[in-house]
């Protein structure tokens, strides 16, 4: 074996040493992305399970409590399954009727969502909106097609 | 008009596939005419490409909104920069602008005083696929100049967070870094085609590369600083899968530049640099079909399924070309690279550090792909965050760092520990004095203050570095301090160049490790009057305000702001409705004192004496912008500089000339 080899398999052998390192400290950091009506499907089984899951967000369901900080709203998907969502936390920005809601948290025995991140994202952000004729069935639409598996 | 930006398009869609056919051609028959007719294709497509946009633009900015993309994303009362930064917000500009900068780097290539090289008619069809496959996207899925059914009123207006400073600069440097690096990967398929294994094509490329990595690096620097700045959450980076998808390529970006060094000198990691260009090239190709395509989460996502097919079809046809001329080519360079020499040297220290890249874009990857491996193992998509990346990446980081302080002391062929210890040990006293002074201040957490100590040794290294080179000017040239600093960089600009560099990443890396370790956050609703404190700031609420401002109405709160007891002035976080857009959206405010941020958002309100915020201390993330500004100054010192090979042969003379960089 030259040495080329040898300092070439050392190496290696170090970076793959650090790979496994890398990917043995993986599950202690991800949250499973299960769709609304997965979730509601069997509440129980995702007790205690870091979760993130999106839906269209129901705008006459915002409620906001300035003293305490709590936001709270309803989410739901293309089956109309609907999930109830609280936040201890501020509303972000573009949160309104039909907009995409990406959460992240936690699915309480009783259904309800603790979420401890919430994002949203309008499938027309970059693609710029039409809001006067902004259409729900399309939106479902994208959503489906974004979750279908 | 609608003619002419049609007919550009698809005018240039057949000039290059003739470009193509004609460089095939000239290379069977051996024909310089045949040559000669595709360069002229190359120049007929800059020109096509820039009439069409300039085209765009000017429909941009006089609101011709019966042009569907104009009517999508400008509107009346747009300022001008952003109704022509508009050119960029969708796909069918962004693509445009792509296929512009590949037109024009082409031309640049094949217009080169090197235009003769046997490489030439090869780089050339590289980079036309490129063009051709960019001009088909385009007429196929997204055509800019697609005009509406019906002429309306007035257009749909820009989204809010486009409308900042960092849309005129973020996309098109990143794109500039992107398609950048076509240019050496062209070179490189050429070299291996030709069966060409010396580093001509890396000389040749050297700055192409190192400007490519120039507005990689500029374009991830002001797309941090933009979200930070825009979308209020407090942060510079969230490990998007979008913004992985440019960090990745940056990576092994970055572990090319330094191997293609070694090659250069040596004649050695042939095999290791051409995988790299490969890699890194197909990795922008990557970037964009994840953008594309929607196949993640995304908060970024731009959503067009067909369009990232599109990429994914021709990412992986450019990953079998790559591999079939790679693999035939493979007995052939083997033989002719250099084996290295010894354990301890600089070149073995190179390699390591760009196993290191390598092995960071590694695990950023599978962070950013594990949803889908996931997905296609278990059937449930499990997502990493970020606890995943930064759990991963410190560790990579930190280990860069050293390796950055290591690395200048290390001699090449063969290092003498005796000397590395002798020369190292100034700085590492340095880095453990400083880590001594923060646990002495009561600085807490000891990740944070070994990360710190490690980016003060690295600092002091390069700090010495420059000293000791100074000092040995002097000594032969007996010149004042500062004519000796001045020469010593102008001689070998490469070298100091990549020391003020690594400068820059030790200020980012302290920024980045503070605003981690140290940052503060607290949500609060005040009445007027009432005064909330976080780390050492203070801050009191005066109460809202209205104002119109280009037709866009303002809700402003007005703060008084204390540090440690101090006044120190006010800020105003506000909320604005855009009259184009059904969401308002805040406008950061942001106040720096002593090197800490702090960061106000207006979140909601109840009425005028009464809101909630976010507030947040991000200790040293001005460092951060202070560390890409010295990062881009050195890339451009590097840049500007000439050809180190005249010095390297001197140094066999006498190696105290050449630290001193005088050349006889």
């Amino acid at each position: 074996m030259s040495k080329n080899k040898k300092i070439v398999a050392g190496l290696i052998m170090g970076a793959a040493a650090l790979a496994i390192m890398l990917f043995a400290s993986m599950p202690s950091a991800n949250s499973k992305e299960i769709t609304i009506s997965d979730l509601l499907q069997a509440p129980g089984q995702y007790a205690g399970e870091y979760i993130m899951t999106q839906g269209l967000l129901r705008g006459d369901s915002i409620k906001w409590d300035a003293d305490n900080i709590r936001l709270e709203f309803e989410i739901y998907d293309e089956h109309d399954a609907v999930l109830s969502v609280y936040h201890d936390g501020i509303k972000p920005d573009n949160f309104s009727d039909g907009i995409i809601v990406i959460v992240e948290g936690f699915l309480h025995e009783e259904g309800t969502f603790e979420a401890e991140k919430i994002r949203t994202k309008c499938p027309s952000k970059y693609e710029s909106a039409d809001m006067e004729n902004y259409d729900i069935e399309q939106h479902k639409k994208i959503l489906e097609e974004q979750t279908k598996d | 008009m609608y003619i002419v930006g049609n007919t550009a398009l698809y005018a240039g869609l057949l000039m290059a596939a003739y470009g193509l056919a004609a460089n095939f051609i000239g290379i069977k028959k051996n024909s310089a005419r045949w040559l000669e007719s595709a360069r002229g294709a190359v120049l007929a497509l800059v020109l096509l490409t820039s009439v069409a946009s300039f085209l765009l633009f000017y429909l941009l900015g006089t609101g011709q909104f019966q042009y569907q993309y104009v009517a999508s994303y400008t509107s009346e009362n747009l300022p001008l920069i952003y109704k022509l930064t508009a050119f960029w917000a969708g796909n069918a500009g962004s693509l445009l602008l792509w296929l512009l900068l590949l037109c024009i780097f082409t031309g640049m290539v094949v217009f080169s005083k090197e235009k003769h090289n046997r490489m030439m008619p090869y780089v050339s069809i590289v980079l036309l696929l490129n063009i051709l496959f960019f001009f088909i996207v385009i007429t196929a899925t997204s055509n800019p100049f697609e005009m509406t059914d019906t002429i309306p009123a007035d257009g749909k207006g820009l989204n809010p967070m486009l409308q900042h400073p960092g849309m005129i600069l973020h996309p098109v440097t990143l794109y500039l870094g992107y398609v950048g690096f076509a240019v050496p990967f062209a070179f490189a398929i050429a070299a291996l085609i030709l069966k060409r294994m010396d580093a001509e094509w890396i000389k040749l490329t050297r700055r192409w590369t190192l400007t490519a990595w120039l507005f990689l690096t500029l374009g991830n620097m002001i797309g941090g600083w933009w979200a930070y700045m825009e979308l209020g959450w407090g942060g510079y980076w969230a490990w998007d899968p979008v913004e992985n998808a440019s960090f990745m390529p940056w990576l092994t970006a970055t572990a090319f530049l330094h191997s293609v060094m070694i090659q250069e000198r040596k004649g050695m990691l042939k095999i290791w640099n051409i995988v790299l260009v490969i890699v890194t090239y197909l990795l922008t190709i990557f970037g964009t079909f994840l953008v594309r395509s929607g196949i993640l989460t995304s908060v970024h996502a731009f959503n067009d399924g067909t369009l990232g097919n599109y990429f994914l079809i021709f990412m992986v046809a450019m990953l079998l070309i790559s591999i079939y001329v790679f693999i035939t080519r493979y007995p052939l360079i083997r033989k002719e690279t250099n084996p290295i020499e010894s354990y301890f040297s600089k070149e073995s220290s190179f390699l390591l550090n760009n196993l290191i890249l390598v092995a960071g874009a590694f695990a950023v990857f599978w962070g950013t792909m594990y949803p889908l491996f996931s997905e296609a193992l278990t059937g449930v998509k499990v997502n990493v965050g970020p606890p995943y990346f930064t759990k991963v990446m410190a560790p990579i980081m930190f280990a860069l760092i050293v390796l950055m302080a290591v690395c200048p002391l290390i001699a090449w062929q063969k290092a003498k520990v005796k000397r590395f210890i002798k020369t190292g040990q100034w700085p590492f006293l340095a880095g453990l004095a400083a880590a001594a002074a923060l646990v002495a201040a009561g600085v807490e957490g000891p990740f944070a203050i070994i990360g710190l100590g490690a980016a003060v040794f690295m600092f002091a290294v390069h700090v010495q570095e420059f000293m000791f080179g100074i000092r040995a000017r002097r000594k032969v040239t007996k010149e004042s301090m500062f004519s000796a600093a001045w020469k010593l960089m102008r001689k070998n600009q490469r070298r100091y160049g990549g020391y003020i560099v690594h400068i820059g990443v030790a200020v980012i890396a302290v920024g980045v490790i503070a605003s981690h370790a140290y940052s503060d956050e607290m949500l609060t609703t005040l009445e007027k009057g009432e005064t909330a404190r976080i780390g050492d700031f203070a801050l009191t609420f005066k109460g809202l305000s209205e104002r119109m401002e280009n037709g866009n109405g303002i809700v402003a709160a007005d703060m008084d702001i204390s540090y440690k007891g101090k006044s120190a002035g006010t800020v105003r976080p506000e909320k604005i409705f855009y009259s184009t857009w059904p969401e308002p959206s805040s406008e950061v405010a942001i106040k720096t004192v002593a090197s800490q941020d702090l960061y106000v958002v207006l979140s909601t309100w109840e009425n005028e004496d009464k809101a909630t915020f976010q507030l947040k201390v991000n200790p040293f993330v001005s460092w951060i912008w202070i560390g890409g500004f010295i990062m881009v100054f050195g890339i451009i010192v590097a840049l500007l500089g000439g050809k180190t090979r005249k010095l390297a042969a001197v140094s066999a003379v006498n190696p105290e000339f050449v630290k001193a960089g005088v050349s006889k």
